[in-house]
């Protein structure tokens, strides 16, 4: 016990000893806080010093009317030289009053760049430089300027991988944020859409924007979202996932309580709904806070395909969830323990089949269950070209020679396969994956307890869902608190022109999205 | 809470959990490859007085035997078993059962209950009793009584169905005879009327030399008074029992018009319905059939042209006049001969007169032979068939029923 | 407040129906049959005026001490030690009535599903979970009969839809053949069950809009008549006088369903309805219970009380009756008094005393000024 406790008690310092050294890293850097003097040379070397190591970074220096000397600072491959020449550099160089040599007069009247700004401290012209903009540092002046001319190879915009649709837009968010913002503002072209950035990472400086409507979003969630952003202290950010986990409000839940898209139309819509989208650098998945599960639910299509047909599949969507979670539990429960709750004829037909299956119900369901993730994981993994081949493999091995040796039998195949098949047709892949791992637990209450298990775990994941809020807003709503003005949008997909308010939780500061009676008429008659 | 501590405390809990049901064993599982599902059940009078259970067991065919069967050309092998065990009890013979087999019995899909007729003279209410108390074995399960003993009858191996008790499950949803169920059979023994009826079944002759190969079908009704078997109609009497009963679906019936002797008419049923209405008028108990309906002809043999409304009329007369005569010819033998009340009489009474009923309740035996029925049908002829090509070609060798 | 949470009326009702339905279904039918034979579709109808009666007293007491529960105002009303002792007798009962409810679910389970698992481990798995939903609070508590109640509901109506084809009318009459008596008769034990309505006082104070607590408190008692009113008439249809020999009328009756060959063997259903109606049931009184205990020994929270008083709730669920027949033959016959004297009697009793206090205030702040 003492030692224990003596263990804990080391196992303390040594943490606190961390936190020092990180503190005095800290400090280490925070001297880049510091203005920037007037003297080019004293610039020079503390840059250098930081920049120490790095030949990416390249110094040119020159002569500003021919005598004032200046430096311009940039990282190899991450600025537009070209522009850089023709509307910095000749600019400056054939200067010829000398007297202009003044930061202000130069933005204004010679440098012929749109994206001009003064700096004045060395943790700007870090930033700014390691953002691919060039900075320019005169001699005895305490500012220089940076340069927008960041450039660096990105991703042209193209359909989005993880969802796709029949009919909607096919652009997709890309891995630059500046593209990303755009195609949002391209959509939305209010000036009440507001962009804030910050950067999160010590050593990453991972651009992060929190998108939201002004008057739509509700203000203390935007707080909240900002809080929660600035908490998080860590290296780097490689993607929104980092985020994602650093922010929600159940880190040990299955389920997602954000929702991320690869879709500006997704993202757009939400931010209409009034919530409130993060986009990091880096990653095309954008994170929309709060998430209910049934927007997890939804497609974007829904909204885009005639109201009847979006309700029925909707329907078809909600049914397919539960057989995803519950098809194969269910299955080893009626075979193993109900075996009077199957119509006669089916019983009998099953019975044929699993006659000389070697292994028990749930096993043969766990055997195949694992293999079908495993394939279905490797499919994934895999180069497109050998993915297929992966597929030939699991068709023949699991679907043909399992059953015809007998070791699987046909039914359970199936049941596997529409198992597998229901959580394809689930719009969100982290949804579908929660679910994937629900399963398992359910199947194995299932061959202790049979329906009674299955029961029990579906109560117990509904308690759970009650539980979880998204940034305040309760899981399940609006089913769960009720709100039966919503239920047309998550019940049915009714017609744009009814869904005249916002979701309630997220909306609710300006309720109305549309004025009343815009449903068609047929034309009144003209008298 | 920092995270180190809450992982422990989540394995430790599931950890607990997991342990618990792997310890405990899984209790209540059987695995399907371990039971023997009975599909019928026949429950016969042995020669010392005690009862033997016969069950019907489906074998599950593998692939592999099936594909044996592919080979050999299919002799129409029977899918089922049978086994038979005596007890003093039904329960009695099905724990001297479960030694005979080497997989568990599994009940919960029994659909088919036949009891001999020897068991049915002593009164089948413990049995029936036992069906209901059992907790896999079906409220809905249909009870037979056959001529021949069960045993025989659970042999047969029936050409064109899986086994025999989906032959009688088919025959009786037809509802050509009565189709009664135990939960029916428990509300008739503790009805007023303290008379039931079962449907009567018995083998069908088969071709020489295949006499396994054929299957038992209904012919007629047991009737109970008091819980024991009385007596037993047949088919065409059935009929009539039917009508009383408001459980007609299915019938054809035939009838010579009005004055010519030479050919039939054939009609079909659609629709039937019937109603008793009882009466206490001066002391005297009556009850009045109302029967309604819609036929279809289906065949005429006469040389009448049945398409004018004239030569209608005297067809649905004599329509009439066929099932009022199949009616009575069901009173005769059942309220005369039996004094059994199987048409639910006692329970239209008691609906309706409860006061009268509540005095005279005990009297009921005496009461019921002496009970009037008065007809009143409407039922009209719809609709000529098809075509009506050689309706004035008479055909001979039609048979009457 | 111990409770942070607010629920609405709406959900309070929704709450509600269960917790007084789910044990309803299974041993009530049959023992209302045996005491008004065919009538017994009418007793719900008269059972349900104590419902009434007991949602009406909920909120009377709920007017006069808007903020508290029955076990606080008990204090406040009777004085501090009579107040603890009647608060102690309440805890005690319920305690005995959620043990009851434990073990007609156990009862109900290894009698019909699972005949070889320990009662134990159904009961105790069972008991997880609702610890699971107390432990989420008040709020968990309405969100999860949100979702879980419609879905039962609609079950159990689908359940009587696809039996119509069975049913015959003629069971049913002679409508009052005895008058009114055997239906009066029959209604006695359903009234033990319409008084545990007097349950709701627990969750007035946690109201979000407490104007409506008393018209949803109506309508669900009314809902839950309107169940019980289906329920009798289905089975009494079904089985006319076979009712009363039944121990699980619905149950049977889902057995009997048989819809062209395919659509049979339907128990399943009932289980489904009967596990997620008895968790709500379960989960609202142990809640009351925990949050009862919780304001009795004035805690500042009620979540240490969750393990341990569901721990004793298996072991009442175990020991409150040694078997079925028993706890059939206790419901039928002393539990109405037992119920109705503690759902109703003393809740009276309360009130009166509390509008003799207010108006003797009233007295003393009148003199006075």
């Amino acid at each position: 016990m003492k030692r224990r406790r003596e263990m804990k008690k080391l196992d303390f310092t040594h943490r606190l000893d961390i936190s020092k050294s990180l503190d005095e890293e800290k400090t280490q850097i925070l001297n880049e806080n510091d203005a920037l003097s007037s003297s080019l040379i004293e610039n020079e070397k503390i840059l250098k010093s930081i920049y120490q190591d790095c030949s990416d970074v390249v110094y040119r220096k020159f002569l500003i009317g021919r005598e004032t000397q200046a430096l311009l600072i940039y990282i190899e491959g991450m600025s537009n030289i070209e522009e850089m020449d023709k509307g910095v550099i000749s600019p400056l160089i054939q200067l010829e009053n000398v007297n202009l040599v003044n930061i202000q007069i130069l933005l204004e009247e010679k440098l012929t760049v749109s994206k001009a700004t003064p700096t004045s401290s060395f943790q700007d012209v870090i930033q700014q430089v390691s953002s691919g903009n060039p900075v320019i540092l005169i001699n005895r002046q305490i500012q220089g300027i940076s340069v927008g001319l960041g450039k660096w190879e990105k991703r042209a915009v193209e359909e989005p991988m993880a969802e796709s649709v029949v009919r909607g837009p096919r652009e997709g968010f890309t891995e630059t944020i500046a593209v990303n913002t755009t195609l949002i503002r391209r959509r939305i072209k209010s000036p009440q859409l507001k962009i804030k950035k910050m950067n999160i990472g010590r050593y990453s400086q991972t651009q992060v924007a929190i998108l939201y409507i002004d008057g739509l979003a509700d203000k203390s969630l935007i707080e909240e979202v900002n809080n929660r952003l600035g908490r998080i202290k860590i290296d780097g950010i490689m993607e929104s996932g980092y985020i994602e986990e650093f922010i929600e409000d159940n880190p040990f839940s299955p389920f997602p309580q954000i929702l991320n898209t690869e879709r500006p139309d997704i993202a757009s819509a939400s931010l209409l709904e009034g919530r409130v989208v993060i986009m990091v650098d880096g990653t095309p998945f954008s994170l929309i806070v709060p998430t209910t599960l049934y927007s997890l639910l939804q497609s974007a299509e829904d909204y885009y395909q005639r109201a009847i047909i979006g309700t029925l599949i909707r329907w078809l969507r909600y049914s397919f969830f539960l057989i995803a979670l519950l098809l194969p539990s269910s299955y080893v429960a009626i075979l193993t323990f109900h075996q009077e709750m199957v119509p006669t004829t089916l019983l009998l037909s099953v019975a044929k089949s699993r006659e000389e299956v070697p292994f028990p119900a749930l096993i043969e369901a766990l055997i195949m269950e694992v293999t079908f993730e495993a394939l279905r994981e490797a499919g994934i993994r895999l180069p497109k070209q050998v993915g297929s081949a992966v597929s030939i493999v699991g068709a023949l091995v699991i679907g043909q020679a399992a059953v015809s040796s007998g070791l699987v039998s046909a039914p359970m195949v199936m049941v596997v396969a529409i198992t597998g098949i229901a959580s394809f047709s689930i719009p969100r892949y982290n949804a579908a994956i929660a679910l994937r791992m629900l399963r398992f637990p359910i199947m194995f209450l299932a061959g202790t307890l049979g329906l009674l298990g299955i029961m029990l775990s579906l109560i117990a994941i509904i308690v759970h869902l009650s539980t979880l809020r998204s940034f305040g807003v309760p899981y399940l709503s609006p089913m769960a608190p009720m709100q039966y003005s919503e239920m047309k949008d998550v019940l049915l997909r009714a017609p744009w022109w009814s869904l005249k308010t916002r979701p309630h939780l997220t909306g609710a500061y300006n309720q109305y999205r549309q004025t009343n009676g815009q449903n068609p008429k047929p034309p009144k008659d003209s008298e | 809470m920092n995270f180190e501590f809450m992982i422990k405390k989540a394995l430790l809990f599931s950890l607990f959990i997991i342990s618990s049901f792997i310890l405990g064993g899984c209790w209540d599982q059987q695995e399907v490859n371990d039971l023997a599902f009975v599909t019928a059940a026949g429950i016969d009078k042995s020669e010392d007085g005690k009862v033997e259970l016969t069950v019907l067991i489906f074998i599950p065919k593998g692939k592999s035997s099936q594909q044996g069967m592919e080979g050999g050309g299919g002799g129409g092998a029977a899918d089922t078993l049978f086994r038979s065990a005596e007890g003093k009890t039904i329960a009695d013979a099905m724990s001297t059962l479960q030694e005979k087999l080497p997989r568990h019995i599994f009940w919960g899909h029994c659909k088919v209950f036949i009891f001999d007729d020897d068991l049915a003279k002593e009164g089948l209410s413990t049995h029936v009793d036992f069906i209901l108390r059992h907790p896999q074995l079906r409220e809905r399960s249909r009870l037979f009584v056959s001529e021949e003993k069960a045993k025989d009858i659970l042999s047969l191996i029936p050409p064109l169905e899986r086994d025999i008790s989906e032959v009688l499950k088919e025959l009786s949803s037809f509802r050509i005879g009565m189709d009664v169920t135990a939960k029916d059979y428990a509300q008739m023994l503790i009805g007023d009327s303290n008379a039931s009826a079962l449907p009567l079944i018995k083998i069908l002759p088969s071709t020489p030399g295949q006499e396994k190969q054929t299957i038992a079908y209904v012919t007629g009704t047991a009737i109970f008074k008091n819980g024991k078997m009385i007596g037993d109609i047949d088919d065409s009497v059935t009929r009539g029992v039917l009508w009383l009963r408001n459980e007609i679906r299915l019938a054809t019936i035939s009838v010579k018009p009005n004055g010519k002797n030479d050919g039939f008419v054939s009609m079909n049923l659609l629709r039937a319905k019937s109603k008793i209405i009882p009466l206490i008028e001066n002391g005297k108990w009556k009850i009045k059939l109302y029967a309604v309906g819609n036929s279809n002809i289906v065949q005429n043999t006469t040389d009448l042209d049945l398409s004018s409304p004239e030569i209608i009329k005297p067809v649905e007369k004599q329509l009439k006049f066929e099932i009022k005569k199949r009616v009575n010819i069901a009173l005769w033998e059942v309220q005369e001969r039996m004094n059994a009340d199987i048409f639910g009489f006692a329970e239209a009474f008691h609906q309706k007169y409860p006061k009268i009923w509540a005095k005279q309740k005990k009297r009921w035996d005496e009461i019921f032979p002496s009970v009037e029925v008065s007809f009143d049908t409407n039922i009209k002829i719809q609709n000529q068939g098809m075509n009506s090509v050689l309706s004035n070609h008479p055909l001979k060798g039609v048979e009457n029923k | 407040m111990i409770e942070q949470g607010k629920i609405s009326s709406a959900q309070m009702a929704i709450m509600m129906n269960p917790s007084i339905l789910a044990t309803v279904i299974l041993l009530v039918p049959a023992i209302t049959a045996k005491n008004a034979g065919q009538d017994s579709w009418i007793s719900p109808i008269w059972a349900s005026v104590i419902g009434y009666l007991t949602v009406l007293l909920a909120y009377m007491l709920n007017k006069l001490y808007p903020n508290q529960t029955l076990i606080e105002y008990c204090d406040l009303i009777l004085g501090k030690f009579l107040g603890k002792v009647v608060g102690a007798l309440f805890l005690f009962y319920y305690l005995h009535v959620t043990g009851i409810i434990v073990l007609e679910y156990g009862e109900f389970v290894l009698g019909t599903f699972l005949t070889h698992t320990p009662m134990i481990i159904i009961c105790g798995s069972m008991m997880i979970v609702c610890a699971f939903a107390v432990y989420g609070g008040l709020e968990v508590i309405g969100r999860c009969s949100e979702i879980i109640v419609p879905v039962l509901c609609l079950l159990y109506l689908v359940i009587f839809l696809l039996l119509i084809k069975d049913l015959r009318i003629q069971n049913m009459f002679p409508i009052m053949e005895k008058g009114l008596t055997p239906s009066l008769k029959g209604s006695i034990v359903p009234q033990s069950w319409f008084s545990e309505f007097i349950i709701v006082s627990f969750f007035f104070p946690y109201l979000a809009d407490k104007d409506k607590g008393l018209k949803w408190g109506f309508i669900s008692v009314f809902s839950v008549m309107f169940l019980m009113v289906i329920t009798n008439i289905t089975t009494i249809l079904l089985f006319g006088k076979l009712t009363s020999e039944l121990t699980y009328p619905v149950m049977v009756a889902a057995r009997y369903i048989s819809i062209a060959d395919f659509l049979e063997h339907l128990e399943s259903i009932v289980m489904a309805i009967w596990v997620a109606g008895t968790f709500v049931k379960i989960t609202v009184f142990y809640y009351s219970l925990v949050l009862g205990t919780a304001q009795y020994f004035k805690l500042s929270d009620y979540r240490p009380m969750v393990l341990p008083i569901g721990f004793l709730l298996v072991l009442f669920g175990i020991w409150s009756a040694p078997n079925l027949q028993e706890l059939s033959h206790f419901l039928g016959t002393s539990a109405a008094f037992y119920f109705l004297s503690f759902q109703v009697g003393i809740p009276i009793f309360l009130l009166c005393i509390a509008l003799v206090r207010v108006k003797w205030l009233q007295k003393k702040g009148s003199m006075s000024g």
